[in-house]
């Protein structure tokens, strides 16, 4: 079975996986007792007509599978509307996701920072004091509510010394955005990943050439991309140390080692090895920052899609909960499967 | 370190003493296992972390079974109704200051120290259910999934990335939303269950729409716990069925069910176990974060996250103690936790006992 087969095996079962998501989102949405349509049109324009007009746009007289193949059909064709905002769901996600994309490309780059010098150290000296930290961080990383490191951290930072802020997120401005939005128009293809790109605002304002704005996304973000990093850095440290040492101690090290390799060119060899558990741990680590960091977003005020996600259940919004379920689930299907990709890349024994 | 050895002696002798009186002759046909667990608790003994994580979980579990016991205030009494000056009381330790609660109130004047006492129970009631029943869930289709194969196998998997797909905290929020109007009714109308569920939680049978929130978020915990057990047993199972001895028990004709209970389950166990004691850390923590984000049971439930959240209104002027001091808890309850797998891992792992038992022979 070569790779091409294997990746299209893969890709197919990714359609199951994703009407199973879907079908399970719909099915608990639907469960909720209370009347949605009254929740989105809200009690000053409770009058009958409106409540009609709305349940029918939404099939809610129709019976569930109807209703649940109107939503899947508006998914797949992106017409799926946000009833409380009045916005089309997709470009409200892409705006919100934009901004989960720089938390998430910020707090990785923290967390590789971190991560993976504190655990070649702690390999290197293994059983020392510096072996001894990266220990007691890993597990207090994990141990600490995340909830209440955010309050700390925005209490010293914050509070007392004022180096970020909690309010609004940085935009590039409106002719930028809408020469961004213009590209797929004037180049053919480029166009639109130039676009895609581009809709985040941070490689958006970058792209204008507005440096100001890219520098006001890290002064906003940086608070929170810290605190997610230091949550899951002892972690990927300890991850880093392991597969190191584990590779250290097989055959071919000491073969290397016998033959009289420099010291240099023997680390050189077990950190290519080493690689393969320290990417899947961040690639997945990036998958679950790219879903959104739900309790972040909310302590942070950060208008990305786990806030967004948030604010649908408690509201009752249902296109808003299936749609970016959809895109939750989608993301995390490929982030999984561009993993399996990188191991094939890194390690030329792995044949699928 | 000797005292734990000991300690953990005696308890294994309990154990097959009992073990003998059902099935005489038990200790002896089962010796090297013995051997083999007396040399856990020896490893176990020696490592620091273990130890004291050991210590932390012992005092965590205490504190769940006695701590609505005796709690010294009863949470339902709103103390700032009548007397409002009592609101966030800052910290008053004993030399400089008397008359006040030690650590302070919360914002209806009560003790935030008697009101963990109750929040060690419910999470640790909530933690070590879901973990149960996760875990169980996890390992039958996680069995059954990698020793059948096939269609079954296919159909559990696809169900697994279903549920591993979704954020796991999104998927319980949504259910934490839907359930408990749903639970509300039903505990509204039996009254028997209503009065077991309040005694497992230390509350009273009156807040039983708490209670329905509150079984919501097991629930919904359960719901999004099993695919990670089911995935790491049908990993395991899959190299352990490859072995002879499978191949051998096969052809004695016994059912499959033995072969699974007796002869795989007990070689993919210690993953598992490992597995269960960094989850009840992991599950405290995520019931924490359900509730601190509105989702668990509401006032007057001292609920740890809860209160969190609600200190986190006033936060840092009036309640700092408040987060500090209730964080220290959920960090204590999940940092025993932590510690006693991280220290299991190696005590379980055969490798590492190997060289511990060569080494102590040398010497």
């Amino acid at each position: 079975m070569g790779l091409a087969h294997y990746l299209a095996r893969r890709v197919i079962t990714f359609i199951p996986t994703l009407i199973g998501v879907l079908l399970i989102t719909y099915i608990v949405a639907y469960a909720i007792p209370a009347d949605p349509v009254r929740a989105w049109v809200g009690e000053k324009l409770l009058n009958r007509e409106a409540l009609e007009m709305v349940r029918k746009k939404y099939k809610f007289d129709a019976p569930w599978y109807e209703q649940f193949a109107f939503f899947v059909q508006q998914l797949l064709t992106g017409q799926l509307e946000d009833p409380i905002r009045y916005r089309n769901v997709f470009s409200e996600i892409f705006f919100r996701f934009g901004i989960t994309v720089e938390l998430a490309l910020i707090s990785f780059l923290f967390l590789v920072a971190i991560g993976i010098p504190l655990g070649i150290v702690a390999a290197m000296k293994k059983d020392s004091p510096v072996d001894f930290f990266v220990r007691i961080f890993a597990l207090i990383g994990s141990s600490l509510p995340s909830f209440v490191l955010y309050y700390f951290l925005i209490l010293i930072l914050f509070v007392y010394y004022r180096t970020t802020s909690l309010a609004g997120i940085p935009l590039p401005s409106q002719t930028c955005t809408d020469f961004i939005s213009s590209l797929p128009n004037q180049i053919p293809v480029l166009g639109y990943i130039v676009s895609a790109i581009g809709s985040v605002p941070m490689f958006g304002a970058a792209m204008c050439g507005e440096g100001g704005v890219v520098v006001e996304t890290f002064r906003r973000l940086y608070l929170p991309a810290l605190a997610l990093a230091l949550l899951s850095g002892g972690f990927i440290a300890r991850i880093v140390r392991n597969s190191i040492l584990d590779v250290m101690g097989s055959e071919f090290i000491l073969y290397a080692k016998a033959r009289g390799l420099s010291k240099l060119k023997i680390w050189g060899h077990a950190l290519k090895n080493a690689m393969i558990p320290i990417v899947t741990v961040l690639g997945l680590n990036f998958g679950g920052l790219l879903s959104g960091a739900v309790i972040a977003e909310n302590v942070f005020n950060i208008p990305g899609i786990g806030k967004y996600m948030y604010d649908a259940i408690t509201r009752l919004n249902f296109p808003v909960i299936i749609a970016s379920t959809f895109l939750v689930a989608l993301i995390y299907l490929v982030v999984n499967f561009v993993v399996d990709i990188i191991y094939a890349v890194i390690d030329p024994r792995i044949r699928y | 370190m000797n005292i734990v050895y000991r300690a953990l002696r005696i308890l294994i002798k309990i154990y097959t003493d009992i073990r003998d009186r059902i099935t005489p002759g038990w200790s002896q046909k089962n010796s090297s296992r013995i051997r083999e667990w007396e040399l856990m608790a020896y490893a176990f003994s020696k490592s620091k972390i273990g130890v004291l994580g050991g210590f932390m979980v012992f005092i965590t579990v205490v504190l769940a079974i006695i701590g609505p016991i005796i709690s010294w205030e009863p949470y339902w009494i709103y103390k700032t109704i009548t007397d409002p000056k009592l609101m966030y009381l800052p910290p008053c330790l004993p030399p400089w200051c008397s008359g006040r609660p030690i650590l302070g109130t919360d914002e209806w004047g009560r003790d935030i120290v008697a009101m963990s006492l109750y929040g060690f129970r419910i999470s640790f009631v909530i933690s070590i259910v879901v973990v149960f029943f996760g875990s169980v869930i996890g390992i039958v289709l996680g069995l059954v999934s990698g020793y059948k194969g096939g269609v079954v196998d296919e159909i559990i998997m696809r169900l697994t990335d279903i549920f591993m797909a979704f954020p796991s905290l999104i998927l319980a929020i949504a259910f934490a939303a839907v359930l408990p109007s749903r639970i509300r009714g039903f505990l509204g109308e039996n009254i028997w269950f209503r009065n077991i569920l309040s005694t497992i939680f230390g509350l009273r049978p009156q807040e039983y729409p708490q209670l329905a929130a509150l079984l919501s978020v097991w629930i919904a915990m359960v719901v999004v716990w099993w695919p990670g057990y089911t995935r790491i047993i049908r990993g395991t199972v899959l190299s352990v069925r490859e072995h002879p001895f499978i191949e051998a028990a096969k052809l004695c004709g016994l059912s499959t069910w033995r072969i699974l209970v007796k002869h795989i389950l007990p070689n993919v166990l210690s993953p598992v176990i490992v597995m269960i004691t960094f989850d009840m850390a992991t599950a405290t923590l995520f019931a924490a974060s359900l509730s601190f984000l509105g989702l668990g049971p509401q006032e007057p439930v001292p609920e740890l996250g809860y209160m969190i959240s609600k200190a986190g209104r006033y936060f840092p002027e009036r309640s700092l103690h408040v987060v500090a001091y209730l964080g220290l808890v959920l960090l204590f309850i999940a940092l025993g936790w932590n510690l006693l797998g991280d220290a299991l891992r190696d005590v379980l792992d055969p490798r590492t006992r190997r060289a511990l038992e060569f080494r102590e022979e040398k010497v």
